[in-house]
C-alpha cells in the first residue's frame, strides 16, 4: 500500500502579514471554535441570572416601554399611531448595536490572556460579541412582530424587510466593531470615546422621533450610518415616514468602507497585537 | 534527517514605549509617542530535525520564552524567518489559552481545536485527557475556579494528548506535585519515543539533562551555545560565575522576598571560594557562603541553621549552632553576619544554600531564607548521585592468579593502566 502521507502543515512566520488566502484560510479553519466562542459568550452572560435570556428580550423591551411613555404623554413628541412600534423597532436594533458594540471594542484586549498562549485569528474575538448577541435579537423581533396588533399596527407584507434590516444591522455593527477592536488595542481611549458617543448617538437617529424633528441639525441624523439601518426597520413595521435611499445609500457605503479597513486592519496586525496588549 | 524547525536569522524587536499611546496626542503632529527600541532576541539562527529533544537554556530575561512564543506563532519575528513544519502544540508557561468562563470540559474541546484536532478525534480522546489529568470529577466545573495546579494538568493533558508533531515545553514540570511531575516526564519520554518533536525550556539542570541530549543557551537575547546538553549547561554555569552582574542579580533578589515575620532581614549573601565570589566551585574546595542580617528587634542569642538543599528540594546537608546557648543580645537595628566554611564535597548538580534565624531556643523561626544563594557544581568525571566520596572503583582482569587491579579510575582522573 503506497504511503499517503499527511499533508504536514507548514507554517512560515515572518514579519510580512500572512497572504489574504492564507488569512482567509485560517478563517475558515477555526469557524468551529467561533462556533463554541459565541455559544460560550451568550451562555456565560445570562447563565449566573435566574431569568437567563428574558433578560435579552425584557430590557429593550422595558426601555422602549418607558420612552413611549415619557415622549408620548410628557413631551409630547409623539408621531401618532403606532408610536409604540415606532419606538420599539428603533430601540431593539440600537440596543443590540450598542451591546456588540460594547463587548466588541475591547474583546481583542479583554481576550489577551486567552490569545497568548496558542494562536489563532484574533478577528474572530471581535465576531463573537455580533453572533452571540442575534439570540437575543432575534427574540426581541418576534416579540415586536407580536405586539404590533396590539399597539395598533397591522400586519402587512412590508414584514419581510425585517430580513434585509437585520443583515443590515449585523453587518454595520460587525464591521464598525472590527475597526474600533483593532484601534482599541493601540489606543484605550476608544473604549470610553465609544461609551459617550453611544449616548448622543441615540439622539441623533430617529428612534424617539423622526429625523425632521431635528430641522437645523437634520443633516447629521442623515449622514448617520445607523439612521439608514432603523429607517429600513421602521418600513418593515410602522411603513415608511419619510426619506430612506439617501440613508440607505450612507450605510451600505459606510459599511463597505469599514468592512475592508477593520478586516485589513486585522489580517495585517494580528501577530502585531499580542505585544502591544 | 529533516528539519522541523529552523530559525533563520530570527531577531525580535520590542518598543519600549515612554508612555502609552494617546489617541489625542497621536494626532497632533510632531507629538507623536516617545519610544526605544529594544532587541529581546537577535540573530538567532539553529534547526532542529524531526525528533529531537533540545533544551533552552537562559537566565531570567534572557529571551527564552519570546523565542517559544515566537515558535507557537503568537508572536512574529522582526526579523528573519521561522519555518516550522507540523503541528504544533505549545504549552507556554502557565496556563494554555483557557478561557476562565468555560468549564474544563469545553476548554478541552476549543483548545483541542485550536492545536489541530477535529470535533470527533477530541472525542475520541476526552475520557483520556481527563484522566490523565486527574480531573474527572471537575470537568465541567469553570476553569476560574480550578487552582493553578489543575490548570496545568488539564494544559498538559491536551497537550500531550492531540499527538503534535512539534512539543514546546515551557517550564511546566515546575508545576504540580511529584506524582504528577514524574507522570508529565514519563508521557514526554513516551512522546520522544514516538519521534515528537520537543523544544523544552527549564530552569533544572536535572530536567535538562535528563530528557534532552541536546541544548541551546540563550544569553541577552543571542545564541550563545548549542551543542550537548552538558555543555550547554557547563557554559551556562560558567557564565553565571564569570559574569560579575549575575552574580550582584542574585544577592539582590533578597530582602523583599523572603519568609519571615519581619523580625531580621537579610542585608546581603556572598557565596566565595579562595579565588573570590563564586557560584561554580571546583568540587572539594573549600567554600565560605557570608549572609549579613539586621535585626528589626531585640534578639536574645539567636540559633542558626545552614542547609543546603538538591534542586529536586532534598535535603542534603544542614548544621546549626547550639540551642540554648547565651551568647549576645542583639538591639533593634543591630546587623551581624553568619560565617559559613565547608567543602564542597557534593556530587555534580545545582545546590541552594539558605539559611534559618531562629530565637534562642529554636522555638520561633524568625527568618526563613527561601531563596539563598545557587550554587552548581560540575561532576567528577564517571560519578554520580549527591555525595562526592571521591571513590576509586577497579576491577581486576578475570585472571585472578595474577592479582592485579588493571583498570582504575579514580577521583574523576581518566582510567588509566596501573604498573604492577
Amino acid at each position: 500500500m503506497a504511503e499517503t502521507a499527511p499533508a504536514t502543515r507548514i507554517l512560515e512566520l515572518t514579519n510580512r502579514p500572512d497572504s489574504r488566502r492564507v488569512w482567509l484560510a485560517h478563517l475558515r479553519q477555526h469557524m468551529d471554535v467561533l462556533a463554541i466562542l459565541a455559544r460560550k459568550d451568550f451562555q456565560v452572560r445570562y447563565k449566573r441570572a435566574s431569568l437567563g435570556v428574558t433578560w435579552a428580550v425584557a430590557v429593550p423591551l422595558l426601555q422602549a416601554s418607558i420612552m413611549a411613555v415619557v415622549f408620548s404623554r410628557v413631551v409630547r413628541a409623539g408621531v401618532g399611531p403606532g408610536y409604540g412600534i415606532y419606538i420599539m423597532s428603533g430601540i431593539i436594533p440600537f440596543s443590540y448595536f450598542s451591546s456588540v458594540l460594547g463587548s466588541g471594542v475591547t474583546s481583542i484586549v479583554d481576550g489577551a490572556a486567552f490569545t497568548d498562549k496558542v494562536w489563532f485569528p484574533r478577528i474572530l474575538l471581535a465576531i463573537v460579541p455580533v453572533i452571540s448577541n442575534l439570540v437575543g435579537l432575534l427574540v426581541t423581533l418576534v416579540v415586536l412582530v407580536a405586539a404590533m396588533p396590539l399597539l395598533g399596527v397591522n400586519y402587512g407584507l412590508r414584514l419581510l424587510l425585517l430580513v434585509p434590516a437585520t443583515l443590515l444591522l449585523v453587518a454595520f455593527a460587525g464591521s464598525l466593531t472590527l475597526v474600533l477592536s483593532a484601534l482599541n488595542v493601540y489606543f484605550r481611549d476608544v473604549k470610553f470615546l465609544v461609551m459617550a458617543s453611544l449616548m448622543v448617538w441615540m439622539y441623533v437617529t430617529p428612534i424617539i422621533y423622526p429625523i425632521t424633528f431635528l430641522k437645523r441639525i437634520e443633516f447629521v441624523a442623515v449622514a448617520n450610518p445607523l439612521t439608514g439601518v432603523v429607517t429600513v426597520f421602521h418600513m418593515a413595521t410602522v411603513g415608511s415616514r419619510g426619506p430612506w435611499v439617501a440613508p440607505l445609500l450612507v450605510t451600505l457605503s459606510v459599511t463597505a468602507v469599514l468592512l475592508v479597513i477593520g478586516a485589513e486592519a486585522h489580517r495585517r496586525y494580528d501577530r502585531l497585537f499580542v505585544d502591544l496588549l | 534527517m529533516t528539519a522541523v524547525i529552523e530559525l533563520d536569522g530570527v531577531g525580535k524587536r520590542y518598543w519600549q514605549l515612554q508612555e502609552q499611546a494617546m489617541l489625542l496626542k497621536s494626532l497632533i503632529p510632531g507629538r507623536g509617542t516617545k519610544k526605544v527600541e529594544r532587541w529581546a532576541l537577535r540573530d538567532i539562527n539553529f534547526s532542529v530535525n524531526a525528533g529531537e529533544t533540545v533544551g533552552i537554556l537562559g537566565h531570567n530575561g534572557a529571551g527564552k520564552t519570546t523565542l517559544l512564543r515566537m515558535l507557537a506563532g503568537v508572536s512574529r519575528p522582526s526579523e528573519g524567518r521561522i519555518r516550522i513544519a507540523g503541528r504544533i502544540a505549545p504549552l507556554i508557561s502557565v496556563g494554555v489559552g483557557f478561557h476562565q468562563e468555560m468549564s474544563g470540559r469545553e476548554n478541552v474541546l476549543v483548545n483541542g481545536m485550536l492545536l489541530g484536532l477535529s470535533r470527533r478525534q477530541i472525542d475520541a480522546r476526552f475520557d483520556e485527557i481527563v484522566a490523565f489529568a486527574e480531573l474527572t470529577e471537575f470537568i465541567d466545573t469553570p476553569v476560574k475556579f480550578y487552582s493553578s495546579g489543575m490548570f496545568m494538568r488539564l494544559g498538559f493533558s491536551v497537550a500531550v494528548h492531540v499527538d503534535p508533531e512539534v512539543m514546546l515545553v515551557d517550564e511546566v514540570l515546575a508545576v504540580g506535585d511529584v506524582a504528577f511531575q514524574l507522570k508529565c516526564f514519563d508521557r514526554m519520554r513516551h512522546l520522544q519515543s514516538q519521534g515528537t518533536t520537543i523544544l523544552f525550556v527549564s530552569h533544572s539542570m536535572h530536567a535538562i539533562r535528563l530528557l534532552c541530549p541536546r541544548a541551546v543557551l540563550i544569553r541577552k537575547g543571542r545564541l550563545e551555545f548549542d551543542g550537548s546538553a552538558e555543555a550547554a549547561i557547563a557554559r551556562h554555569h560558567e557564565l553565571l560565575s564569570v559574569d560579575p552582574r549575575d552574580l550582584t542579580e542574585v544577592a539582590e533578589v533578597t530582602t523583599s522576598d523572603e519568609r519571615s515575620n519581619g523580625s531580621v532581614s537579610i542585608t546581603s549573601r556572598l557565596l566565595e571560594s579562595a579565588d573570590g565570589p563564586t557560584h561554580h566551585p571546583a568540587p572539594g574546595d573549600l567554600v565560605r557562603y557570608r549572609v549579613g542580617l539586621r535585626f528589626n528587634r531585640p534578639v536574645d542569642s539567636p540559633h542558626f541553621v545552614f542547609h543546603v538543599t538538591s534542586e529536586q528540594g532534598i535535603p542534603c546537608y544542614s548544621m546549626q549552632t547550639r540551642i540554648g546557648q547565651d551568647w549576645r543580645r542583639f538591639a533593634a537595628g543591630d546587623e551581624t553576619e553568619i560565617d559559613v566554611s565547608f567543602h564542597a564535597r557534593l556530587g555534580g548538580g545545582t545546590y541552594r544554600l539558605t539559611v534559618t534565624v531562629a530565637d534562642r531556643f529554636g522555638r520561633d523561626v524568625l527568618l526563613n531564607d527561601p531563596t539563598g544563594v545557587v550554587m552548581y557544581l560540575a561532576p567528577r568525571l564517571g560519578s554520580g548521585g549527591f555525595a562526592d566520596l571521591e571513590a576509586d572503583i577497579s576491577a581486576s582482569d578475570t585472571d585472578l592468579t595474577q592479582h592485579a587491579p588493571l583498570l582504575i579510575a579514580s577521583r574523576g582522573e581518566p582510567p588509566e593502566m596501573l604498573p604492577r
